[in-house]
């Protein structure tokens, strides 16, 4: 028999205070940090396939230019966005309880600061990659 | 002879009636809550167990900074800390300003949403005002308005779960920011500056 479930359960109050926020808790959602990245990837993809995808009235670079433009956007996005899970959302608790949590995040950054420079959608699946770990990480965190 | 062999018995009984006594006492001064929820991080997290010392929050400014059991809409007990106090002309933006000057909150986790400006309120006799620590993640005066002294059940005293961070609940002293970080026109003294 475990010992601190069995103690925390004798112990355990009946009053429940909420210390709560009725905004939908879907203030905070990876899927916003992984949409972002979705972005950044098409761009790179279309950056890389410019040729089937310039219009008439531009030229290659120019499309070019605007696909790295707005990449360029997005992957500071999808930054805003981890940051706000990582400081707003993870708590201490949480990273006790997911030890990766730290380095996840600093993976996905750093990628995010890659998409910058690169114009590889293989990169931009490494940022996706890092995400789908964070959210399958925060969706454990709601479970519990 | 007899008696002495009731002895051990008899004082088994009288420390149960004691214990007994003294769990019902303190269950007149005190009562345990299970923390639900994240919006007073980080000085309470999801799951704290807590012990909360009945009655209402002290006059004057020993109430500011105390964590306190709110009776909240809907009949829901809430763990939220004082931030307004009767007097206080209270202004909430992303930082809470009273009477001009913005408080220095050490406890408070991340950033304030900005669109929770709701104008200055001059708190009446029997208003006290609540938040949360995790600002962007917290429903509280913001969202119902000031709390009525009776509304308050208890004010947080012990943390007694996990055992790792238990410990007597501190109550954060109201502090004032350095005039530096005053923000343009809200002092009123130097409209030139900023």
């Amino acid at each position: 028999m475990q010992i601190r479930p069995f103690i925390e359960r004798l112990v355990r109050p009946q009053t429940t205070a909420y210390a709560h926020c009725d905004l939908p808790c879907g203030v905070y959602d990876p899927a916003q940090a992984r949409i972002e990245a979705e972005s950044v990837k098409a761009c790179q993809t279309r950056y890389q396939d410019a040729a089937n995808f310039h219009g008439a009235n531009q030229t290659l670079e120019e499309y070019r230019g605007r696909a790295i433009a707005i990449k360029e956007q997005r992957a500071d996005m999808v930054k805003h966005h981890l940051w706000v899970l990582w400081t707003d959302y993870f708590t201490a608790a949480h990273a006790e309880k997911f030890p990766e949590l730290h380095q996840l995040f600093w993976t996905a950054t750093k990628e995010a600061g890659a998409a910058k420079k690169s114009q590889d959608p293989a990169q931009g699946q490494k940022l996706l990659d890092a995400i789908a770990e964070i959210d399958r990480i925060f969706w454990e965190t709601k479970k519990a | 002879m007899r008696t002495a062999r009731w002895r051990p018995l008899l004082a088994a009984l009288g420390g149960l009636a004691a214990g007994s006594a003294l769990l019902g006492l303190s269950r007149r001064w005190l009562f345990p809550v299970a923390v639900a929820g994240e919006s007073m991080t980080p000085a309470f997290e999801d799951g704290d167990y807590v012990l909360v010392r009945r009655g209402h929050p002290p006059r004057g400014d020993a109430a500011t900074g105390l964590v306190v059991c709110v009776r909240g809409p809907e009949d829901r007990l809430l763990l939220k800390r004082i931030v307004g106090i009767p007097g206080d002309s209270l202004r909430i933006g992303d930082r809470v300003f009273v009477g001009g000057h913005p408080l220095l909150e050490p406890y408070v986790r991340g950033e304030a949403p900005a669109e929770s400006f709701r104008g200055v309120r001059l708190l009446h006799d029997d208003e006290y005002v609540v938040l949360g620590d995790h600002r962007a993640a917290s429903t509280d005066s913001r969202d119902f308005g000031p709390v009525r002294p009776e509304q308050i059940e208890g004010i947080a005293w012990l943390r007694y779960w996990p055992p790792e961070r238990a410990g007597l609940v501190r109550r954060e002293a109201r502090r004032f920011a350095p005039p530096e970080g005053e923000t343009a026109g809200e002092s009123g003294d130097s409209p030139m500056e900023g």
